[in-house]
């Protein structure tokens, strides 16, 4: 099993130098400045590529009727799964769940899941008997920090994107129609709730910076992880240990994060129109058009 | 000067016989890229540009890879992993086995006067021996005159990432003709001063005085590389970049 590389001591410590001498960071961006964020979504609903400077994850939203759990026959099933494979860096391993893994699936977890984003009741088809069950694979195509903001916007791109089949219940019969028979129907979506991680470096954790790069994050002492939704309600706050912060800087970190999100909101609300639009066949008249197209001589 | 022959090659493929220099005296010498199988093929191994030099009776192949491959002579920047009683453990890229470099491998080191030196400090070292079966070794002196020639722990600056190809054109003698590589030129040009070492693995280290500088050198170096730019647009960058500092 391949150890995680480490960035020489020249490195830690010209960055450290550069942050809190300088205020500079390497790559010249702003304290709160992101990466650029760019969205494509796949020809098949519900498949979303998220790239973050040179993070790049894809994520892939799936449903299938199955039964719904004995304890919950009124509720559909939703699951995220994370694995991170050698395709993200060489030092992680199939099946053998690293710490970033198990915090990425945690934080989503908690972040979508946990929050009631997305409506569960209305994936219940037959009370107890079937339901849908929406699946959600994010993979991690390459690592250079900051997995779990750029895998949260994905997971909501995708979910937001995704269109499950549409279904009929006559007489006890149910009856779910192919993509062709009818249009499929979006998911139930109740709020879209985003990650924003800040990093902390210094050794009273005085300088915070947002979307940490790999090696950024290999020489930071904190992070904290806020999860909330253009509304300003927080899904969670996760700080899992590191050096302590000031109470203060925590709340500016926060209200910080909250214009993020809008921002990251306005964005993905842009990007689905611009998808709607481009799938946009025009609908019934423009089927029964009977023009030909006009040659250009 | 060598005469440039723009033709691209790819693995496997026969190389057209009247491209081949030949002398009287002198054999022909093969570069990296290229494979000799007897009694007369020569096939190349990996996909680049074919360069022929008529003066030296050599060819060799000129190729962009990924992962680096120690080769004898090569000098690169390496990573102290961690030390063993007669030598270091030198990494020169993340992932592969690690290579050695002995205690007493420095200018004038004894074993009471060696440089002391810690995990994760870089070195700039000369690859002393390599090939495919063994672990490759690194000098820090140069064995027959016992001189260092600027080889030796790196103190302080900062290391870059580049693609090997990148590297050797830095490393090239005449690289503003040859590897159409002016960069650090231009930089020197707008007042900077700043050191660097260039690695053949892909790595710079670049130091200064000012963190600034480090940071713009760094960026010019990047840019570059990940974009190809031409020597005039290098410039460009250069002038765009200062001005951005000042």
């Amino acid at each position: 099993m391949p150890r995680e590389a480490e960035p020489s001591a020249n490195e830690k410590a010209f960055l450290l130098k550069a942050l809190q001498d300088e205020q500079i960071r390497l790559d010249g961006r702003e304290f709160d400045q992101y990466r650029p964020l760019e969205l494509t979504f796949g020809e098949e609903y519900g498949v979303a590529n998220v790239s973050l400077g040179k993070t790049k994850i894809l994520a892939k939203a799936s449903a299938e009727v199955t039964v719904p759990f004995a304890d919950r026959p009124l509720d559909g099933i939703f699951t995220i799964a994370t694995e991170l494979s050698p395709m993200a860096a060489p030092h992680f391993e199939v099946n053998r769940p690293a710490e970033t893994e198990v915090l990425l699936s945690r934080l989503l977890e908690k972040t979508v899941r946990r929050s009631g984003a997305l409506d569960t009741e209305s994936l219940c088809l037959v009370a107890g008997q079937k339901c849908w069950s929406v699946r959600v694979d994010v993979h991690v195509l390459s690592h250079d920090g900051n997995l779990t903001d750029a895998a949260c916007f994905a997971v909501v791109a995708a979910l937001r994107h995704f269109r499950k089949p549409d279904t009929s219940m006559e007489n006890g019969v149910l009856t779910v129609y192919t993509p062709a028979e009818r249009e499929p129907v979006p998911l139930g979506w109740l709020h879209s709730p985003f990650c924003v991680t800040w990093s902390f470096f210094g050794d009273e954790g005085e300088t915070a910076l947002l979307d940490a790069d790999w090696m950024e994050e290999q020489v930071r002492v904190a992070s904290v992880t806020i999860s909330l939704n253009r509304h300003g309600e927080i899904c969670q706050i996760a700080k899992l240990g590191g050096v302590p912060v000031e109470a203060v800087a925590l709340l500016q970190c926060t209200s910080v994060a909250l214009t993020k999100v809008k921002e990251f909101s306005t964005y993905l609300d842009g990007k689905l129109a611009e998808d709607a639009k481009r799938r946009d066949k025009g609908g019934f008249m423009a089927e029964l058009r009977a023009e030909n197209d006009r040659i250009v001589g | 000067m060598s005469t440039e022959s723009p033709l691209v090659v790819l693995p496997g493929e026969t190389i057209d016989p009247s491209l081949i220099p030949t002398h009287k005296k002198n054999p022909l010498r093969l570069g990296p890229g290229l494979r000799h199988i007897p009694p007369s093929e020569i096939v190349p191994t990996v996909a680049g540009q074919l360069v022929v030099d008529h003066r030296k009776t050599s060819m060799w192949i000129e190729y962009n890879g990924g992962r680096y491959i120690p080769s004898q002579g090569d000098l690169i920047i390496g990573q102290i992993a961690r030390s063993a009683t007669d030598f270091y453990y030198v990494s020169l890229s993340p992932y592969t086995p690690n290579a050695t470099l002995p205690h007493l491998a420095f200018e004038s080191a004894t074993k009471k006067t060696r440089p002391q030196l810690a995990s994760g400090e870089l070195v700039y070292a000369r690859v002393s021996l390599a090939n495919r079966h063994m672990d490759p070794e690194l000098e820090c002196v140069n064995s027959s005159t016992g001189k260092a020639d600027g080889l030796g722990p790196l103190k302080d600056g900062m290391v870059f990432d580049v693609s090997l190809g990148f590297a050797r054109r830095l490393l090239m003698a005449k690289s503003r003709e040859e590897g159409k590589v002016e960069v650090l030129e231009a930089l020197g040009e707008e007042g900077l001063a700043f050191e660097t070492a260039v690695g053949r693995n892909g790595k710079v280290w670049v130091c200064s005085e000012s963190v600034k500088t480090v940071v713009v050198v760094g960026r010019a170096l990047r840019e570059t590389d990940e974009k190809g730019l031409g020597v005039e647009a290098q410039r460009k960058l250069v002038k765009k970049l200062v001005r951005e500092m000042r």
